[in-house]
């Protein structure tokens, strides 16, 4: 028999778990926990280098809707774009579903943080600068990954509806697919307010994402988590700023700045 | 020493948190306190004084002041620390001291961790399971110094329960081990002499409670006065999670969860 040093102040008959017989629900249960830990790691993952396929796609409208239109065109052709809109929809509904599994709890942590400050309000008058509470960094990262996901889900589903008729029926534009005219015009129309924030959130949930999966994994363990922070930080600014750039030509308010290289090259 | 001159000039505001279970009829309160600096002045000193000249019924605890009992945790400016080890000159000057979270209040600054730690270690059965019964004749089995070390690493937790206050997720789920209970576990995985396998902690680890439930906010690695290596340790937990899951039938176990 084992002895627990804690035996003076715990009941004696503790179960000793090397001759417990194995417990089948238990495993299952355990079993279910990483599978699910698992599906909601690797489909975050996978939405996240999906987007970075993505940004590369669309911004093919730096080069003039003419470089757009063959890349959609030459992507439908070969039946790869229609499949995929499908595919990143199930994903990201599994990602909606198996992240979410961690919110709940989060509302009940707003509530009782929502006790603790409402405690805090008896206080008496204090000095400006008495309130040096320093927010504890990749917590406040984690609700706000919460929170862009929520828009996320919003925002996104609404842009595959979209990008579903594209590729499936002849609503919008001439023929069947995805055109550059018919995007430039709805983006140009208002639609970039849309874009705009659903970009945002995607760029900073999918970097944050990429990190926490990094450290929770141990995967950066050789990389400091101060490198893989930089990492982090470098990967959003620079995707959101090729976003926003995209974006701002896909309005229609610049020209594309890389239309040279396809006049040159007929 | 630079320090040494200003230190003594300042007169630091205390703002504790003040609420006794026993006298429910008084509402939770901050009740500030004023405090000349001296050099070197430890949050310990500090509410000692307050204790002895200004209010004997301020309820806090001490016993080592060396930062090695681990019953002086508390949220400094809203950051869970030991106040044996923590200078006031680190601070400004106002300094508002609140009871850690997520344990039973005793009041005021006084909190109960011996329930939650009690109750993780009944869990995760933190004592070494052994092979065969102790031979007291027998001589001891020899160990890697680098796996000592390893353990001896682990064993370093002072139980302050800083890294559960500062946690989220133990704040919502009582049941969660936390970074203190990952760090107990780890510890055991890794000894030689415990009789446990990775099939035997797979049911209580991989698990919502267990590791799982840890979604990575890493405070507890950012708060742990000791400088225990806890993100390390919970990567390390749920690769070994994997490791078992995947292993012996587990993938098939696996699919067919998949498939209902
Ligand atoms: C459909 C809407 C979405 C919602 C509601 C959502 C929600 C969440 C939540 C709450 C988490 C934290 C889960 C945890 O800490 O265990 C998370 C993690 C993550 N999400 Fe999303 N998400 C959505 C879409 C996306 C998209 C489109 C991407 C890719 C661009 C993405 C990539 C990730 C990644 C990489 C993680 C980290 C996974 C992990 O730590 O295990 N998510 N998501
Ligand atoms: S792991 Fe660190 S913070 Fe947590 S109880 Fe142990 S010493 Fe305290
Ligand atoms: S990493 Fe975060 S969620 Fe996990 S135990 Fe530490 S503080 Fe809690
Ligand atoms: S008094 Fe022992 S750790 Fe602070």
């Amino acid at each position: 028999m084992s002895a627990s040093p804690y035996d003076d102040r715990v009941p004696r008959d503790l179960p000793d778990l090397t001759a417990r017989p194995a417990v089948p629900s238990a495993r299952s249960e355990a079993l279910r926990q990483l599978f699910y830990e698992l599906v909601s790691g690797v489909s975050g993952g996978a939405l996240a280098l999906f987007m970075w396929g993505h940004m590369l796609f669309v911004a093919s409208i730096l080069t003039g809707e003419r470089g757009f239109d063959w890349l959609a065109e030459g992507l439908e052709k070969v039946y790869v774009a229609q499949p995929t809109v499908f595919a990143i929809a199930l994903l990201f509904l599994v990602q909606a579903v198996m992240a979410s599994r961690k919110i709940p709890a989060q509302l009940h942590e707003r509530r009782k943080m929502r006790e603790i400050a409402a405690q805090l309000k008896q206080k008496p008058s204090l000095p400006a600068n008495a309130l040096r509470l320093k927010p504890h960094l990749e917590s406040m990262l984690w609700l706000w990954q919460v929170r862009t996901g929520m828009v996320i889900l919003v925002l996104g589903s609404f842009h595959m509806v979209l990008v579903g008729i594209d590729v499936l029926t002849p609503l919008f534009g001439e023929r069947t697919g995805i055109e550059a005219s018919s995007s430039m015009a709805r983006v140009g129309a208002g639609l970039w307010l849309l874009y705009a924030l659903l970009l945002v959130c995607v760029e900073f949930h999918a970097s944050v994402g990429l990190y926490r999966l990094a450290v929770k994994w141990g995967v950066g363990s050789r990389l400091s988590r101060g490198t893989l922070l930089t990492l982090e930080r470098v990967i959003f600014v620079s995707f959101l700023g090729l976003g926003l750039f995209t974006l701002v030509v896909l309005a229609g308010w610049i020209d594309p700045p890389l239309a040279l290289l396809l006049e040159s090259s007929p | 020493m630079a320090h040494e001159s200003t230190d003594a000039a300042r007169t630091l505001t205390f703002e504790i948190f003040r609420f006794n279970p026993e006298q429910p009829e008084v509402e939770p309160h901050l009740q500030s306190f004023e405090l000349d600096e001296t050099p070197y002045m430890t949050l310990f000193l500090a509410l000692n004084r307050i204790r002895e000249e200004q209010d004997p019924s301020l309820q806090f605890d001490f016993a080592c002041r060396s930062a090695v009992c681990g019953s002086c945790g508390m949220l400094v400016n809203g950051r869970p620390r030991l106040a044996c080890n923590t200078l006031t000159r680190d601070l400004p000057d106002v300094i508002r001291l609140h009871p850690l979270p997520a344990f039973q209040l005793i009041g005021d600054l006084s909190v109960d961790t011996g329930v939650w730690f009690r109750e993780m270690h009944r869990r995760v059965e933190s004592w070494v399971h052994e092979r065969a019964p102790f031979d007291p004749e027998a001589p001891e089995e020899r160990m890697d110094d680098e796996l000592a070390q390893a353990i001896y690493e682990g064993e370093r937790c002072i139980e302050c329960g800083c890294c559960v206050a500062g946690c989220g997720v133990a704040n919502v789920n009582p049941r969660f081990v936390g970074a203190a209970g990952m760090n107990r576990i780890a510890r055991f995985m890794t000894d030689p002499r415990d009789a446990r396998s990775d099939e035997d902690w797979f049911d209580v680890v991989s698990t919502e409670d267990g590791v799982f439930g840890c979604v990575g906010l890493m405070a507890c690695h950012d708060v742990c006065p000791k400088g225990l290596p806890l993100l390390e340790v919970y990567a390390y937990l749920r690769r070994r999670m994997l490791g078992a899951g995947l292993s012996r039938g587990g993938s098939n176990e696996l699919l067919q969860i998949e498939a209902a």
